[in-house]
């Protein structure tokens, strides 16, 4: 049973390296990927719900004793997270049929975009500190060959940036998990569970985790460190964006819920509580930049930002309750970020522009993208129905609950400025004076087709909450008291 | 069936497109007409139980984990709000048949005024503070789309903006107020709440729990400063702002803190914030709406004004005051929603709306003059009992005397019917203009259209609005029993008597405060050009509308500019940033938690060849600084890399040694391979405040990592696993080498993905060598 | 010998970070590079040093070092390997078409 646990990783990996050899044939490697992320979606779904009935399952690698060899630990929130990753998988590859061009489909943009999912996996579902690091290269160096495929200027120029920061957080990975080996002797985060709790974070731990904490929020874009994200995620293709969107800065801020849920949790007034403060600065700062510009695609990808800012805080809040809203808030981000960069691109590759100024009146046009887009963008804003305001009510009633109400205040006002940011592309792009000079003859479609796929998740996770819920709240009280992760792992 | 009330106009709404497509020859506004009337009738056979005091409770478990359930509520404040709903909502579906033409999308129409009108009845019914906020925030989004309805119109976008911006922002504060309340009382209910209500006046945070709730209310019913949005979503079609902008959607702020009344009223700081925004919001708005020459501007002035009006009663809090507050919402109604759709006609009829150019229109359209008269002199409150506006200024006259116990209150209420008695007369002044200045006197104007009677259907729903009008007046207690006493008591919790009287008799205060009004207001009007210039002082050029402009230009070049300062694109500056708050953070975090720890107990011992060596790479590295040949530096961190694999023989690390070797040796093959075609280094220019900064991180980097480094090991807290791998290596991994079997065995997955590594990079070069874009730049 | 060793660790980060924040693409790319050795010298320097023999069982011997941190360093010596060839052809490929090498000519800041 716990051999399931390898599948969220070994599909993806085994497709990737299948289709590496097909890539000269289009229709083959389509073929594949399209088979493949269903059956891949269907599997891990399967899983999951094993997990969620029954119980953690954990996967020693190789069969070696914990915590001697790498172990991987399907816990629910690894697998709610895997999921929904899957989801997100799957939009993407249908969208990049539709989307891009057959130069990059040719080369290797299948391979690598079935290894990033293997990456993001793996991250979710590592339980060694180190084997976390390799996962997070692997995802990485995958997300590299995504960002420069194409070679254009402005991807060569943005992805250079891109790179060296990631690398420099990398560096700053292996090098704190040496520290943390130095001190406590070993690199499976059960076993460093126990002995951090055993001498209650002392001495240079807790300077140690925070090393840690800003490898992971340096990944997760959090303020002061997300100033390389913005950009660098709308130079290369609609298809890429949504995924970088979507997983990338969330296999961070997942990091940072494991470990600091998991691990330190014996200094919470001074890590969560600095948790807080970042929390409030990448919530405003975030959303200042979403203001500021009259690019879609970067409206939404500054929109990345606050999102992180309230999953951060719900980590600081650190109660059953703004867990439970950071994980909600995870997995509806995930999802409904994939959407709206593959609304606006299918906006922009409809009008030949990104600049919402040169827009107007696309309503006319494309009503069933304008509409959807409405939803997304209420979606994003945390208006209910949807998702996103089930994820937001949770957090901010723990903010509440535990007395933050300055951020608490912040996180109300931020969900605003959210919604001035992104129903500016409503107004200016769909409503207004038709702008377009002649109708073009493309059809978008199979581009929306996969957004709408998307949105009904937003919708189901908003509408039908109870589904999911009370699962929700269990990993919640599951990160308030990790023992069951720890017993999984350390009492095999 | 309660649950499947408020769904039938969302069902309606689903289907309504489809219809829309199918059937052609039929307005659509005939199928959507079947809900309301539906809807009403339905709510009037719960009529017979309110008054019993039988009260309807209906849960449909939607999120019962997180508190969130569909429960609806219906007391005599629902109730009237319901029927309010759906007996307006029918009125101007009817009237929009003949308003609207077939020719304009009227699918989006009626599926945007469905939704609000299901939002609207949630809003009323939900007993549950998450669910009212659910459809509180959809009463805005359809509002925003009703605004935007012609969203060619640049006027109609920025309205329906400002409306949503104001009132989602209200919204979220109220949302605020509800998670605290929510938290202090244990519920979600609202009933709930109400009999937890002294928890939350005695919580430390009842301020701001107060001013949050009240911030959705003011929002929500246009109250001063909030109002701005009000004039603009005018560009509505005018039956949505007979609907939502006057009848219904600006009350359910009213509705907010008339149903929150028994857990605030009472405290002084509700009394003070709600009676005083109101009486300011009475007075401002009727002041302004003189002022204003476009009779929807000048119809939503005056709603803003009576909004402030109501909402004053229900801060004043008496019993007598809240009856005339619930009066009022019924006789507001009336009366304004008549005169939204005579303003309409006119409009229709005469292709302008503007009262500089319209007069005479008596007539042409006598009918509809006559329903203006009616409506005009209700809401002047002018003092003749076949009015039901005046009934319930004078019963507003007569609540804004009270007493009060309290001192605070005590010292600023006298104050109260001198402003009630001014916002009036403006009122009265704008009434009377609105009417005499459209339909008497000479046409100013030549119109577009040649004025005429409006059709027949379009003149049935004001003509209802006006019999009720004068209904109302004059059997004031048929509905007082009916309808309001059921409303007080939901307010007031205690059962009180309804009885209206239709005459308040000679020897009365608040007669002498009417005729006061219509005294000063008839010289005022009469002289209105002598004293026109007061408005070039108050407001001058100030106005809220401007701040909001300004709020929203401040928001866009302020954001540019913050983010332009630090979204530079410079790498430079991201490093600089991301490794200056590292680097701080590290070391407050050293000193606050104290982790700093050097211990020399258990050192290996120093020896000669390894510090040489490290001086060499060190000196190395530091050379790679100064090198000015692009050839030099690469061999100069050759130096390094070997120096590195040097160091891991000295320790004992073999296969790492020669591993680093190989690397090291390929790096910097391809260091040189590739850099034979980048420009040689050059000297770089740089201010030495730069080099400074570059040298001050650069070295507290070096300084804290090794600061951590040196006391992680310092404290060895625990026996390292790599005891197991020793043992075990041969006897389970069947090899020598420790650190090959660790590889491919025990942590056989690292290797396995490192491979992966590789392959992936091998893509990604290949893919960078050979995938070059084509001339259009190939991005989609 | 291992507070020698954090300290030249500690110089080879501060060499390295001091030219990552150097205009020119070389020079950043050889700052990642210093940075890599300074992280890999840590983490030998984690396991204990010069502690009996290299971690290769022969007869009669029972103390070896710490084998796991060698291990580890073995894994991130190639996976940086791999990122520092994509980075190199990177490099290239970016001055190429950018036709500068210089980071602050590299902005892109033109938007609005």
């Amino acid at each position: 049973m716990s051999n399931l646990v390898i599948l969220p990783i070994l599909l993806p990996l085994l497709t990737g390296i299948f289709l590496v050899f097909f890539n000269s044939k289009l229709a083959i490697v389509r073929m594949i990927t399209k088979v493949m992320v269903i059956v891949n979606l269907i599997a891990v779904s399967a899983v999951a719900y094993e997990v969620v009935q029954n119980g953690t399952l954990v996967l020693k690698a190789g069969d070696w004793t914990v915590p001697y060899g790498i172990v991987l630990v399907a816990d629910p929130l690894a697998m709610v997270l895997v999921v929904t990753a899957n989801i997100v998988a799957t939009a993407c590859a249908f969208y990049a049929f539709h989307s891009l061009d057959e130069q990059r489909e040719r080369f290797y943009f299948y391979p690598l975009f079935q290894l990033l999912i293997a990456g993001v996996s793996g991250a979710f579902l590592t339980g060694d500190l180190f084997n976390l690091f390799v996962f997070f290269e692997v995802l990485l160096i995958a997300s590299y060959g995504l960002i420069v495929l194409g070679g254009t200027k402005e991807q060569f120029r943005e992805s250079f940036k891109y790179i060296i920061v990631n690398l420099l957080s990398s560096i700053l990975f292996v090098t704190t998990v040496s520290f943390i080996y130095a001190v406590a002797g070993t690199v499976n985060m059960a076993q460093l569970a126990e002995r951090v709790g055993e001498v209650e974070q002392g001495g240079i731990l807790t300077t140690i985790a925070i090393l840690l904490f800003l490898v992971f929020a340096t990944k997760g874009a959090l303020f002061p460190l997300y100033f390389w994200l913005p950009k660098s995620y709308t130079v290369p293709p609609t298809v890429i964006s949504a995924l970088f969107g979507a997983l990338l800065t969330k296999v961070g801020v997942y990091s940072i819920l494991r470990v600091f849920s998991l691990i330190f949790v014996y200094e919470l007034t001074f890590t969560h509580q600095l948790f807080i403060i970042l929390a409030a600065f990448t919530l405003v700062f975030g959303v200042i930049g979403a203001l500021s510009t009259n690019n879609i695609q970067l409206i939404v990808a500054y929109n990345i930002i606050p999102a992180v800012g309230y999953m951060i805080l719900g980590i600081g809040v650190f109660s059953t309750t703004a867990l439970a809203g950071s994980i909600y808030y995870l997995v509806h981000d995930m999802i409904i970020k994939a959407a709206l960069f593959l609304l606006v691109g299918a906006m922009a590759a409809y009008s030949g522009t990104s600049d919402l100024r040169k827009m107007g009146g696309l309503i006319r046009h494309q009503p069933v993208l304008g509409w959807l887009f409405f939803i997304a963008a209420l979606a994003l804003a945390g208006l209910p129905p949807f998702s996103g305001f089930v994820g937001k009510l949770l957090i901010l009633r723990g903010a509440f609950e535990e007395g933050h109400y300055v951020v608490a205040v912040i996180g109300l006002l931020t969900s605003l400025l959210i919604l001035i940011s992104i129903i500016k592309i409503f107004i200016k792009g769909f409503w207004g004076e038709d702008k377009l000079e002649s109708v073009p003859s493309i059809s978008i479609r199979k581009k929306v087709a996969p957004a709408a796929f998307l949105l009904f998740f937003t919708v189901l996770l908003g509408i039908g909450a109870e589904f999911f819920y009370p699962t929700v709240q269990t990993i919640g009280d599951q990160l308030i008291d990790p023992i069951n992760y720890i017993d999984s792992v350390m009492k095999e | 069936m309660l649950h499947a009330a408020v769904l039938l106009p969302f069902l309606a709404a689903f289907f309504i497109p489809f219809i829309y497509r199918g059937v052609k020859q039929v307005h659509l506004g005939w199928f959507v007409l079947a809900v309301p009337i539906l809807l009403f009738g339905y709510f009037l056979t719960f009529i017979k139980n309110v008054l019993q005091g039988v009260h309807t409770l209906k849960t449909f478990e939607w999120i019962p984990s997180l508190g969130v359930n569909v429960t609806l509520y219906i007391d005599g404040l629902g109730l009237f709000f319901a029927l309010l709903i759906t007996g307006i909502g029918s009125l101007v579906v009817l009237y929009s048949i003949y308003y609207l033409n077939k020719a304009e999308k009227l699918g989006h129409f009626y599926v945007y005024l469905l939704l609000f009108m299901g939002a609207m009845l949630g809003v009323v019914l939900s007993d549950n503070l998450f669910v009212l906020y659910t459809f509180w925030e959809l009463t805005s989004i359809s509002s925003f789309l009703l605004i935007g309805y012609w969203y060619q119109r640049e006027k109609s976008t920025a309205g329906a903006l400002k409306s949503m911006v104001i009132t989602v922002f209200g919204g979220l504060a109220m949302l605020g107020g509800f998670l605290l309340m929510s938290d202090l009382t244990g519920t979600t209910s609202i009933r709930g709440i109400i009999e937890n209500a002294d928890l939350i006046v005695e919580s430390p945070l009842f301020s701001f729990i107060l001013i949050l709730v009240l911030l959705g209310a003011f929002t929500k019913s246009a109250q001063f400063p909030f109002h701005t949005w009000l004039p603009d979503a005018m560009e509505a079609p005018t039956p949505v702002s007979a609907f939502l902008h006057s009848a219904t959607m600006v009350k359910a702020g009213i509705y907010l803190v008339a149903r929150l009344s028994l857990v605030f009223a009472g405290t002084d700081l509700f009394f003070l914030i709600v009676s005083g925004f109101g009486l300011l919001t009475l007075c401002w708005g009727s002041y302004m709406a003189v002022r204003k020459t476009d009779l929807k501007a000048i119809l939503a002035y005056s709603t803003i004004s009576q909004l402030g009006m109501i909402m004053a009663m229900l801060g004043f809090g008496t019993k007598a005051a809240i009856l005339a507050a619930v009066f009022h919402i019924l006789n507001h109604a009336t009366f304004k929603g008549s005169l939204f759709m005579v303003a309409g006609i006119v409009d229709h009829e005469t292709g302008t709306r503007d009262i500089r150019r319209l007069g005479g229109l008596f007539t042409f359209m006598p009918i509809t003059a006559t329903l203006a008269f009616f409506g005009a002199f209700s809401m002047a409150g002018f003092p003749l009992p076949i009015f039901n506006g005046f009934l319930s200024k004078e019963m507003f006259f007569e609540a804004s005397l009270f007493k009060h116990s309290s001192p605070i209150v005590e010292s600023v209420a006298p104050f109260f019917p001198y402003l009630a008695v001014g916002g009036s007369i403006f009122t009265f002044i704008y009434s009377v203009m609105l009417f005499f200045r459209t339909f008497t006197g000479k046409q100013r104007d030549t119109l577009e259209k040649q004025p005429h009677e409006a059709p027949i259907g379009m003149l049935i729903s004001p003509m209802i609005l006006v019999a009720l009008v004068v209904i109302i007046a004059i059997v004031p207690d048929v509905f007082g029993k009916s309808l309001l006493a059921p409303m007080v008591d939901s307010i007031t919790g205690k059962a009180v008597d309804p009885h209206i009287k239709f005459w308040h008799g000679i020897n009365n205060t608040a007669l002498y405060m009417s005729l006061a009004v219509l005294v000063f207001g008839t010289i005022l009007y009469l002289t209105r050009t002598k004293w026109e210039k007061v408005y070039d002082i108050l407001p001058g050029k100030m106005s809220a509308a401007k701040v909001f402009d300004a709020f929203m230009n401040g928001l866009e070049t302020g954001s540019k500019k913050v983010t332009n300062r630090y979204m530079t694109g410079s790498l430079r500056h991201y490093l600089v940033y991301i490794l200056t708050f590292s680097v701080v953070l590290l070391a407050v975090s050293m000193s606050v938690t104290g982790g700093f720890n050097l211990s020399t107990d258990d050192l290996a011992p120093i020896a000669v060849p390894e510090v040489m060596i490290a001086v060499v790479m060190a000196v190395a590295a530091f050379g790679t600084i100064f090198m000015n040949n692009r050839i030099a530096a690469i061999l100069v961190l050759g130096i390094v890399g070997y120096g590195l694999s040097l160091l891991f023989v000295f320790f004992r690390a073999p296969d790492l040694a020669l591993t680093q070797l190989i690397v090291e040796t390929v790096t910097v093959a391809l260091f040189l391979l590739c850099f034979y075609h980048l420009p040689d280094l050059n000297k770089e220019k740089t201010p030495s405040r730069t080099k400074v900064v570059n040298w001050v991180i650069s070295i507290s980097v070096g300084v804290i990592v090794t600061l951590i480094g040196i006391a992680s090991h310092s404290t060895k807290m625990f026996e390292p696993i790599s005891e197991y791998f020793i043992k075990n290596s041969y006897k389970l991994g069947g090899g020598d080498n420790i650190v090959n079997v660790i590889l491919v065995d025990f942590r056989g997955l690292d290797t396995l993905l490192e491979i992966l590594v590789l392959g992936l990079a091998a893509i990604g070069i290949f893919t960078m060598i050979k995938l070059r874009p084509n001339k259009k730049g190939g991005n989609e | 010998m291992e507070i020698i060793m954090s300290v030249l660790a500690g110089l080879l980060f501060t060499a390295g970070v001091y030219m990552m924040l150097q205009k020119q693409i070389l020079k950043i790319v050889i700052g990642t590079a210093l940075l890599s050795h300074g992280a890999h010298l840590f983490i030998i320097t984690m396991g204990k040093l010069n502690r009996g023999n290299p971690p290769i069982l022969t007869e009669d011997v029972t103390k070896y070092a710490d084998p796991l941190p060698q291990a580890l360093i073995l894994t991130s010596i190639v996976i940086s390997f791999g990122v520092t060839s994509f980075l190199l052809v990177l490099a290239y490929r970016a001055y190429q078409t950018n036709g500068t090498d210089n980071m602050e000519k590299l902005r892109g800041n033109e938007h609005e």
